[in-house]
């Protein structure tokens, strides 16, 4: 099992359990989290659902190391994806992302779509994508929305990694403790106090919102896999990656 | 319960019902409105409340006896927003010591908003089964699409300092009086710049940001209006009635 739904009152928690791979998004994980989604998706009784990571990470992104030898899995994997953030968002529960620990690339991607996130000032987040040679297409709308076309600009064309206490300055997340040990009660109150609100005003409100900024309504996430899996699959892309992983091999 | 004091060329508007930490009935929306309308001739306008808070909100107790008191209300604010919004001279508002739902949508309709470091903000509405939807273009107008969904499903109330950190607030004055006299006197230096530039200026960015568009408005008051009545406001409202006795 690689992924864990536990429901207690009408608070859900989804876990991703692939800690021993840092969370990495791969094809079966995926599945996993469509089928959970769809299993709180049709239980009215949640008002609000908490997905976070089993382990130290969050969720490492897209496993990219399994699909490299097969031409034609990335393109799956990016559009299971894509499918996926759009699931996320059009849950009519509130969800709130508990950022434990590193949340990279598609894995940054998961917590933007929700509507809510809320980490420590050492995690690890951000959008890596463009230091491997490829394109955080699925992931950018959902950047987008969450801090503004200017911001996100410079986050997704940068690269590389923030804390984050940088994170909650730019936005990207709305809620901060200052260390991992104080994550655990600080979530819990948080959740505490969302599934305060009445589910019908909850639902009205977030339907409303996912109206208004218009992401769910078109196909641009889709879109973003196709032109993600168009850059995966160049051979100069494939090459940087094998390139890569070669060189950290032989790190634990 | 609505005050106005011409200071040259700036119009002041107080809400003046400081024993009730000035919450909003309909009659008050409806004058705020009116004297939004006809304040033609000012070139800048200042939103205040008399007092150590600007708004609390809506007054609730008036939806104990009379059942379509929130209807009323719901839709007053939206007249009064849209209102604000469409002056054609700037409205600087002082939201000291609380801005809460109702007062919180006034203080995003503003161009300029001054707040206190440790005044409360937001939209603890939620959790009485109220949506805070009909004030969603402006927020997001406002603050942006991601802290939006932060501020309006989440009943909690934030600090100026955090308003400030996320755009829901301009500039922090340290208390109400020096907040509200800050305001003014922003207002009184825009009143000397030329009043056309303003105007189109102020009309291109509600164009730019959507919020020259009445259809949202009206999408976001249905949305609000579409639980009026309901099971679920009704039992929490009676819970808060319950809890206030």
């Amino acid at each position: 099992m690689l992924a864990n739904l536990t429901i207690s009152g009408s608070i859900a928690t989804l876990t991703l359990t692939r800690a021993e791979a840092r969370n990495a998004l791969s094809i079966d994980l995926l599945h996993e989290l469509h089928a959970k989604i769809d299993e709180a998706a049709s239980n009215e009784g949640i008002s609000l659902l908490v997905l976070t990571g089993a382990g130290k990470s969050f969720c490492a992104g897209m496993d990219l190391k399994a699909i490299l030898d097969d031409p034609s899995a990335p393109a799956a994997l990016l559009h299971t994806l894509a499918d996926l953030t759009i699931k996320l968002r059009s849950l009519p529960c509130v969800t709130l992302a508990k950022v434990n620990g590193a949340a990279i690339g598609g894995g940054c991607g998961l917590a933007c779509v929700c509507d809510i996130a809320i980490t420590h000032a050492d995690s690890k987040m951000g959008y890596p994508e463009v230091d491997l040679g490829i394109c955080p297409a699925v992931v950018a709308p959902w950047l987008v929305s969450k801090i503004g076309p200017g911001r996100a600009r410079r986050v997704l064309l940068t690269g590389g990694l923030m804390t984050g206490q940088a994170a909650f300055e730019i936005g990207m997340v709305d809620h901060l403790v200052p260390n991992v040990s104080e994550l655990d009660a600080a979530t819990d109150e948080l959740a505490r106090r969302l599934a305060t609100g009445g589910p019908q005003a909850l639902r009205a409100t977030k339907g409303l919102l996912n109206d208004l900024d218009g992401i769910i309504g078109t196909d641009i996430v889709r879109r973003g896999a196709e032109l993600s899996a168009r850059i995966v699959s160049m051979e100069e892309t494939r090459a940087a990656l094998r390139a890569k992983f070669s060189s950290t091999a032989s790190k634990p | 319960m609505i005050q106005t004091e011409p200071r040259g060329r700036v119009l002041i508007i107080r809400l003046d019902r400081a024993d009730k930490r000035n919450a909003l009935t309909p009659k008050m929306l409806a004058t705020l409105v009116s004297h939004l309308d006809t304040a033609a001739s000012a070139r800048a306008l200042v939103l205040s409340g008399v007092g150590s808070v600007f708004c609390a909100g809506f007054d609730l107790s008036l939806c104990r006896d009379d059942s379509s008191a929130l209807r009323d209300l719901l839709t007053g604010l939206s007249r009064a927003v849209r209102a604000m919004r469409s002056a054609h001279c700037p409205v600087i508002l002082s939201a000291h010591g609380a801005a809460v739902a109702g007062g919180c949508a006034l203080a995003i309709a503003a161009d300029i908003v001054i707040t206190t470091p440790d005044a409360r903000l937001g939209y603890p509405v939620v959790r009485l089964g109220i949506s805070p939807a009909v004030n969603a273009p402006l927020v997001r107008a406002a603050i942006g699409d991601g802290p939006t969904r932060a501020r309006l499903l989440d009943s909690a109330l934030i600090t100026g300092e955090r308003a400030l950190s996320i755009g829901l607030a301009h500039e922090l004055a340290p208390d109400p009086a020096a907040c509200e006299d800050r305001a003014i006197r922003i207002a009184e230096e825009l009143a000397e710049k030329p009043p056309h530039a303003l105007a189109f200026t102020k009309r291109w960015l509600n164009e730019l940001d959507g919020t020259d568009n009445p259809r949202a408005f009206d999408t976001a008051l249905e949305v609000s209006l579409s639980l009026h009545g309901g099971v679920e406001e009704r039992d929490r409202l009676e819970q808060l009635w319950a809890a206030r006795n």
